[in-house]
């Protein structure tokens, strides 16, 4: 068998090809052309690849009348909430839904906004305070802006703050009976059923739950904490790297770093209304590596099912991971 | 007709593929031996040559990149030995693929400057002939008199400033830099070589 020839020798030889065609060549060297090309698809990529780029360099001269500034993309401003820029993914079954009253008789100066998100949404909202909100899926939280105070009230899931600063207007986040405090900071709340995660990302906050103000507790940026509504804050601990991980989902991505397959579909459940079960005890137990978008989770349980020798099998709206 | 809809296809490479093809690689050095990315790009290529129609494709970044996705697929299975981070790797290339393109009035101003940046980089006398053919629009034959040398001489330095530029939309423009400069180092000694 001859020597394959190597991917480089291909590139010359279809760079030159280009240059020969160049010339004005005539139906002979087309017919050697095709020959050459007939051989080998990665010779016929290579030459397309190439002319691709012999292409682009008419662009040099094509481009000169054509550069028309385009408006730039709007920048956000406090204009109508439905103008906002909202991060959705998954369109087809959601439906935006940022129901925002304003809850205004006989207090002026105060509004309520509610922001809600449904299974899968991800939304960054600015707030009229110059804070931002991004907030993640099927999450139901209201903020009210008074004049000393910015409060939010996180009725469940998850939020991350990034909290503009104002020192007279502390911005409180009440999480069931769990309270968390900031000046001007960043922080995540992720409401659970008998209290709050609370990741710091920026600054510090104060955390405390309304059954015992005396226990609080300052998170400064890096850390993070469990708070339970009856006995309050725990010890605080480093998040590390982890904090970047944690919070993808403001991105719109999972990542996993040796969690179980178990616990990583459970994440993975939370955006989405095709749930991922694990019929097999052994394999939920298994550790996943890798990086996901939130809504997409048949590309999980297809790298699930690859990695781990199992298989994925479509049953309405589950995708269900056996080893058989 | 077919004439018309292959230009309209390779406009498209031009501008939504090509550009992207950098990113494709380095994404692909993470999973894949040095000597196998350029047989996957070459495969990808010739993949997206045999397009009839393009209109399906929404973004051609993430086309490349699923494309790409896809032949590594095909290897890792014919291979049999299965690198877990590599699948991974492979899956997480959702998050690239789905991400939108850049705005295009932004990437046209930018590729204008990048042909430009491109074409001046080259050794001396092929940044003459690429000007010559690309910017002035002459036929090589037309660069080969106004610059009194050898028709062959213009298809050479077209073949072989086509083979830099290459390089250099494979690399990214930094690593293109000092491949242009070497290839710049070397016609002068040549030169040098020939004036003695």
């Amino acid at each position: 068998m001859s020597e394959r020839e190597t991917s480089d020798a291909i590139n010359s030889a279809a760079a030159a090809w280009v240059a020969r065609l160049d010339t004005g060549a005539d139906a002979a060297v087309r017919a050697e052309l095709d020959a050459w090309l007939a051989a080998d698809e990665r010779r016929r990529g290579a030459y397309f690849r190439a002319q691709a780029a012999w292409t682009m360099l008419d662009r040099a001269c094509v481009l000169r009348g054509s550069l028309d500034m385009q408006p730039a993309e709007d920048i956000e401003t406090e204009r109508p909430r439905f103008s906002r820029r909202t991060v959705m993914f998954g369109s087809g079954m959601i439906a935006a839904s940022v129901a925002a009253a304003a809850v205004g008789i006989g207090q002026l100066r105060q509004s309520t906004e509610r922001i809600e998100t449904a299974v899968g949404e991800i939304r960054r909202v600015p707030l009229k305070d110059g804070s931002f909100a991004a907030v993640n899926t099927n999450t139901r939280l209201a903020v009210t802006l008074k004049r000393e105070s910015r409060e939010v009230q996180l009725d469940s899931g998850e939020a991350w703050f990034e909290v503009a600063k104002d020192a007279d207007r502390p911005f409180v986040v009440a999480a069931g009976d769990v309270r968390v405090r900031a000046v001007g900071t960043a922080f995540a709340v992720r409401r659970t059923g008998d209290g709050a995660d609370v990741q710091v990302t920026e600054g510090v906050v104060e955390v405390w739950s309304k059954s015992d103000p005396t226990n609080v507790r300052r998170l400064s940026a890096g850390t993070a904490a469990f708070a339970s509504n009856t006995a309050g804050p725990s010890l605080p601990a480093d998040t590390g790297p982890d904090l970047d991980r944690t919070l993808a989902w403001r991105n719109g991505q999972l990542m996993f770093d040796g969690e179980t397959l178990e616990a990583a579909a459970a994440e993975f459940n939370r955006y989405n209304m095709i749930q991922v079960e694990i019929a097999d005890p052994a394999l939920a137990q298994e550790k996943m590596v890798g990086r996901f978008r939130t809504n997409e989770p048949d590309a999980f349980a297809r790298a699930a099912a690859t990695v781990l020798g199992a298989s994925a099998r479509e049953e309405g709206n589950k995708i269900v991971l056996t080893r058989d | 007709m077919e004439q018309e809809a292959r230009q309209r296809i390779m406009a498209w490479v031009v501008s939504e593929v090509l550009p992207h093809e950098a990113q494709v690689r380095s994404w692909l050095r993470r999973m894949i031996a040095p000597d196998d990315i350029e047989e996957i790009i070459q495969e990808a290529y010739f993949r997206i040559s045999c397009l009839a129609d393009i209109a399906h494709i929404q973004n051609g970044r993430a086309y490349f990149f699923t494309t790409a996705r896809m032949l590594v697929l095909e290897r890792i299975r014919r291979s049999r030995i299965v690198r877990l981070d590599a699948l991974t790797e492979i899956e997480a290339s959702n998050i690239i693929s789905s991400e939108p393109s850049p705005e295009r009035s932004v990437a046209g101003r930018r590729e204008l400057a990048r042909v430009r940046r491109l074409i001046e980089a080259l050794p001396e006398r092929c940044r003459q002939i690429f000007e010559l053919r690309k910017i002035e629009g002459l036929s090589q034959r037309e660069v080969a008199r106004r610059m009194e040398v050898p028709e062959h001489t213009v298809e050479n330095d077209v073949a072989r400033g086509l083979k830099l530029i290459l390089h250099a939309l494979a690399e990214g423009e930094q690593q293109a830099e000092e491949a242009f400069s070497n290839a710049r180092e070397d016609e002068r000694t040549r030169d040098l070589r020939r004036d003695q």
